[in-house]
């Protein structure tokens, strides 16, 4: 708002200060992770047209999503697929009118971080 | 692009540490955001110490005090001191709340005090709230009625009053606002949770006749669909209230009418 | 100094009466995750680890090919609404539309070449 600052008035702290709570922080990952994934399914993308292409570039990107380093990335952004699906799922609630109290967003947040690493344990273990 | 880091001139610099009074054993630690518009520096954060057994036991006391017996230039607004004035909402340990109703006993630790955050600041713990208040009055926080005006009033059912519980207690104090990161961000479009708290009291208002425009006038990317749901605003409210509710049911409203 | 009054300025430029769509839209798009991520993690999962004749075999199957293109749709459309989102959020002006236009050609990028990867080899 600066056009309606008077004179030279400081801004005051923001962010900085501002105490992080369960429903921000689990706020702001489901859009960390919405973009993340939004990136991530670049990797897929390349590895299906390699796969349909020719076997040495599907050698090349299949030994990237492969290494211990592509296991490192898909296991990320399993961990994050399913935390953006409970974000989204508990926005789904919010806007259909429910649980919007503070104590039972605060509960779904805890829950959704516990239950998308299970899930993900489960999915590297299986996978 | 937004800016997550504080403007050059509005950087916090050390401030003074103010000498502790004499005789007391029970000192508390409080830092203050200061800033004064005359004296062309930065930002500063001054620190105090304050004699617990003479000071009563609220965030204000200890504020008055302090400008009682320590540092007269310390500048805040204060009135009623007792949560319904709405004057003394500042930035205290991390959240916004009203300095008269916060116990200093639920912060551990030091006290640390700032204006409410991301508002051009007039002086110390002052915002500049000419936005916020411009921003209410837009959303017409009035009854508007097309009907002849009765002869003697505008009925409405116990259970229709009801319905602005936990909405006209707001006190306007701009604490929900100001916690808002999206109000941060877009604070010059989005209305932010109180204006739209206040908007949802009259859009419920089962005498009020506008409720189509008030809807129409709130139907924007910005005015209204800021709002993440981020909570912040319910967590934050001195008074207990949901702005993110009310928010929550205009957006139902606005897909009822459309889908 | 502009003289503009606060409530001028608070205004703005009115509503634009539109977003309950894009809002709408969003419910949609997030209940539809609900049932794509799963099936796309297992999907792709099993995919993922074979080599490359194995893989190909995978994709001429019909289960794992639909999966994998409605996956790619609904699955990128939601996450670029979602930074299209954070783009309104956190950019203005001419920077934040042009990465508006460049998000929707990346995202159309993506579906299309996914989608004639998979057609590639189902076919």
């Amino acid at each position: 708002m600066a056009d309606v600052n008077r004179g030279n008035r400081p801004l005051s702290p923001h962010l900085m200060i501002y105490r992080p709570q369960w429903t921000s922080m689990s706020s702001i990952f489901v859009r960390i992770t919405g973009i993340g994934l939004l990136l991530g399914s670049i990797l897929v993308v390349w590895w299906l047209i390699a796969a349909a292409t020719s076997e040495s570039a599907f050698g090349f990107i299949d030994g990237l999503l492969r290494s211990w380093f592509g296991d490192l990335i898909m296991a990320l952004a399993t961990w994050a697929l399913f935390y953006h699906m409970f974000g989204r799922l508990r926005h789904v609630i919010w806007d259909f009118g429910y649980m919007l109290d503070v104590d039972k967003s605060e509960l779904f947040a805890k829950a959704m971080v516990l239950i998308s690493f299970l899930l993900t344990a489960f999915v590297v273990i299986v996978l | 692009m937004v800016q997550l880091t504080l403007p050059k001139n509005s950087r916090m610099t050390t401030g003074k540490t103010w000498p502790r009074p004499e005789g007391a054993n029970n000192l508390r630690k409080v830092q203050i955001y200061r800033w004064n518009p005359d004296d062309g520096q930065n930002p500063r954060l001054d620190t105090y110490f304050v004699d617990m057994d003479s000071c009563g036991p609220m965030v204000l006391d200890a504020l008055i005090k302090i400008k009682n017996e320590i540092d007269p230039t310390l500048t805040f607004r204060r009135s009623c001191r007792e949560g319904i004035c709405g004057s003394c909402a500042m930035n205290i340990d991390g959240i916004n709340t009203l300095a008269c109703i916060y116990g200093m006993d639920e912060i551990k630790g030091d006290i640390k005090i700032y204006p409410l955050p991301h508002m051009p600041v007039v002086k110390d713990l002052i915002p500049d709230l000419t936005h916020f208040y411009a921003q209410h009055a837009s959303i017409m926080p009035w009854l508007e009625t097309k009907t002849n005006r009765p002869a003697k009033e505008w009925k409405q059912s116990i259970a229709d009053r009801k319905k602005l519980d936990g909405l006209y207690e707001c006190v306007m104090c701009a604490s929900c606002s100001t916690s808002c990161p999206s109000y941060w961000w877009n604070g010059d479009r989005y209305l932010g949770p109180a204006a739209l708290l206040h908007a949802y009291r009259w859009i419920i208002d089962s005498r009020d006749e506008a409720t189509g425009e008030r809807l129409d006038d709130l139907e924007d990317p910005f005015k209204l669909y800021r709002c993440h749901t981020i909570m912040n605003c319910a967590k934050t409210c001195p008074k207990g209230l949901n702005p993110a509710a009310a928010i929550a049911h205009i957006k139902k409203m606005m897909v009822e009418r459309s889908v | 100094m502009a003289y503009l009054t606060d409530r001028k300025r608070a205004e703005g430029l009115g509503s634009a009466k539109s977003g309950t769509k894009h809002f709408w839209k969003m419910i949609g798009s997030s209940i539809a995750l609900q049932v794509m991520i799963p099936l796309f993690v297992f999907t792709f999962g099993m995919g993922l680890g074979g080599t490359f004749e194995e893989v190909q075999a995978y994709f001429s199957k019909p289960l794992p090919v639909i999966i994998m293109a409605a996956s790619l749709i609904v699955l990128i459309s939601h996450f670029t609404a979602e930074a299209a989102e954070a783009v309104e959020d956190y950019m203005h002006g001419m920077a934040e539309k042009l990465t508006l236009l460049g998000l929707n050609a990346l995202a159309y990028t993506l579906i299309a070449v996914g989608l004639f990867a998979l057609a590639r080899m189902a076919l």
